[in-house]
């Protein structure tokens, strides 16, 4: 039997996974290296070209090219540790100048993108900005490959973040170097190994989200300008804390903007697509104002107890406040 | 190889005139006060954006046209350039009453932007929400029609029309204008320079300083750290709103991409850190050195594209980009690192010391 998924849902899901690997990049960089990465959104556009060279120049198949994608997005992420959080990370650099530095590596990046993709038009012949790569991916009973690829793909590697975290000592020594790095030093941890598998990770995850996007949206060297207003959202509303509310952060947001533009682009008309950005953004605000430490921050016990207190009947004297 | 005629380097001198009101007034909040704001482009937008909507409606409802402006806008604009052009008082008016509001646009967009920190934010969550504030911004005038009609733009009148028609004869009427921009940047840039000067020397200044290096201990001496970083905010944005409306008249026409993030938030940044933080001299040098070499690279693009490897359009990018990065790497104290500011001039203090 074939199930046909409607574009209402398998678009929000897939944009809702590209998404939420960049606010897990941009989440571990900030609580375990403390840098405020602004270029996350461009290591996603690097996945894309990444993806992109594979399938037009190297002749490899939309999904193979995925481990491409996390390689070479790792790379880059180590890279970039090594030539510019590194030397910053020495001379003792303030957050701020952490924030203006990944801002000037965005530019560079972006700038670097656009010319390879002069570069492939003009050595290769081939279309290097405004594609999509629609018609590499699969349909599995009606069902898009990319619905299914990203989504399985996304889970498994949150699952994998999720163990390597609470399971290993890797990601327990992660926590701590996250939490106080000269503590950590001092009990013996390997602090640079530790900055440098978290850099893998936040090049290498943003890429693989990155790979995903053409199959459905338009891509260019540019792209990171539209989503980054979407992952910062999601990286506020989670609270910048841990991977499980940049994740959580990353599909409200993503699926709020998704689904309320779509279904508001019915009711006035498509002219609303041009501002869907306002969504994310107006999340971000309502998380400032209301509840500034984001999801993370939220008095979850009270909260539960007080919903406990609710179904049994109990009065509940704790209070509510945020 | 061609060189820059005279008018080259009279535009030179208003772009460096513009943007040092952007980078003096960028010092004090970010230099001085500490606060990472990624929204500059937003606050000479509100000046810019301004200037594109109100004047030509204001002048033609003056005028009586009451035709639809947006529609006509073209011929409109026209029509005011031609009142204009007879009539001084009005135009400096004119001029006048638009960087006053410039000024209070960008106040009152200082001031929302900035609204966030009295719910106790971190700076870091305030850099973030600029910029995608920043975004948003320049992405709805660049889509909403009714401002400024998008990607079309407007014309804006022009007040610097008046030097041209009283000119003498022997000088070309663009050079009369360019002039007159000349002159009325460098008056506003006099007024923000002084503006600047004074509170770095004053006690405001080692306030504001105090903030940036422990605002726990300027809390623990009983000052609200989260208005001074307000009104700071307010202060700063208003200034740059008044860079806005000048870049608008100057071109004498406003898009939706104006003002974009690169180039008026970036590019300051960049200026700022080179030319060293909290030190109007280094301030000074870094925007003069950069805006030279941008308004040369833009010169000599065609040149460059027989030289270089790829499309001189990105090598902004690049050569931002990598300065960006080195600075901060090398010299994040920039070319005039910050030095204490005399209250007093030397004499006075010289004198002072005689008395006692």
């Amino acid at each position: 039997m074939e199930i046909s998924l409607p574009p209402l849902l398998s678009h929000p899901v897939v944009y809702a996974n590209i998404i939420s690997f960049m606010t897990i990049s941009a989440t571990l960089a900030l609580t375990k290296t403390r840098v405020p990465n602004f270029a996350v959104a461009t290591f996603g556009t690097i996945g894309i070209y990444i993806s992109f060279t594979c399938i037009k120049i190297l002749g490899i198949g939309l999904y193979p090219s995925l481990i491409f994608c996390f390689l070479g997005g790792g790379a880059v992420g180590v890279i970039i540790y090594w030539l510019l959080i590194k030397p910053l990370r020495r001379r003792g650099a303030t957050r701020e100048e952490m924030m203006i530095a990944t801002l000037g590596l965005d530019i560079f990046l972006i700038a670097l993108l656009n010319i390879y993709a002069d570069f492939l038009t003009r050595n290769f012949k081939i279309m290097a900005r405004d594609f999509t790569l629609e018609v590499y991916d699969f349909k599995a009973g009606g069902v898009d490959g990319v619905f299914i690829a990203s989504t399985s793909i996304f889970f498994l590697i949150f699952i994998s973040l999720h163990l390597i975290f609470s399971k290993t000592n890797i990601g327990i020594a992660m926590k701590a170097v996250g939490e106080n790095p000269s503590l950590a030093e001092c009990e013996g941890i390997d602090t640079e190994k530790l900055y440098v598998i978290t850099w893998f990770l936040a090049g290498a995850l943003p890429a693989i989200g990155g790979g995903f996007f053409p199959v459905y949206w338009i891509a260019n060297p540019t792209i990171s300008y539209f989503i980054i207003v979407t992952v910062f959202s999601g990286c506020v509303l989670g609270g910048f804390a841990t991977i499980y509310d940049a994740v959580l952060g990353g599909y409200v947001v993503t699926l709020a903007q998704t689904i309320l533009v779509s279904y508001l682009s019915d009711l006035v008309g498509l002219w609303i697509l041009s501002y869907s950005f306002l969504v994310p953004l107006l999340i971000m605000i309502i998380t400032i104002f209301l509840f500034p430490h984001g999801i993370y921050g939220l008095p979850w016990n009270r909260m539960i107890n007080k919903i406990r207190s609710v179904v049994s009947g109990e009065e509940y004297s704790g209070g509510l406040r945020w | 190889m061609t060189f820059p005629g005279i008018d080259f380097f009279l535009v030179l001198i208003i772009y460096i005139m513009i943007f040092l009101i952007i980078t003096l007034s960028y010092n004090l909040a970010y230099g001085y006060t500490g606060v990472p704001d990624f929204g500059r482009a937003m606050a000479a937008g509100a000046g810019g954006f301004l200037c594109g909507y109100l004047p030509g409606r204001l002048m033609a409802y003056l005028l009586g046209i009451r035709e639809d402006y947006l529609g006509n806008v073209l011929l409109i604009v026209d029509k005011i350039n031609v009142a204009l052009e007879k009539d001084p008082l009005t135009s400096i008016g004119l001029l006048v009453l638009t960087l006053i509001l410039g000024a209070v646009a960008g106040g009152v967009l200082g001031l929302v932007a900035s609204l966030p920190l009295f719910r106790g934010i971190r700076l870091f969550y305030l850099g973030v929400t600029l910029l995608a504030i920043q975004i948003s911004f320049n992405t709805i005038i660049y889509h909403w029609e009714p401002i400024i009609r998008g990607e079309f733009g407007v014309p804006v009148p022009d007040p610097f029309r008046w030097l041209g028609h009283y000119r003498p004869p022997s000088i070309a009427p663009s050079f009369m204008r360019l002039t007159g921009v000349i002159v009325t940047s460098g008056i506003v840039l006099a007024i923000v320079a002084y503006y600047c000067i004074s509170v770095s020397r004053s006690p405001l200044g080692r306030l504001l300083k105090a903030v940036r290096d422990d605002e726990r201990s300027v809390e623990a001496l009983g000052r609200d750290v989260r208005k001074i970083y307000v009104k700071v905010m307010t202060v700063s944005y208003a200034l740059t709103g008044m860079a806005g409306v000048l870049f608008a008249y100057y071109q004498r026409y406003v898009i939706g991409l104006n003002f974009d993030k690169v180039a008026w938030t970036f590019w300051p940044i960049a200026m700022v850190i080179l030319g060293g933080l909290a030190n109007n001299k280094g301030t000074v040098v870094g925007t003069v050195v950069f805006i030279t070499l941008k308004r040369f690279i833009m010169f000599y693009k065609s040149d460059l594209e027989f030289i270089l490897p790829f499309s001189p359009l990105w090598l902004e990018g690049i050569l931002l980009g990598i300065l960006l990065m080195v600075i901060l790497i090398y010299r994040p104290r920039g070319l005039f690192p910050e030095i204490p500011e005399m209250p007093l001039s030397r004499e006075e203090i010289e004198k002072l010391k005689k008395r006692t």
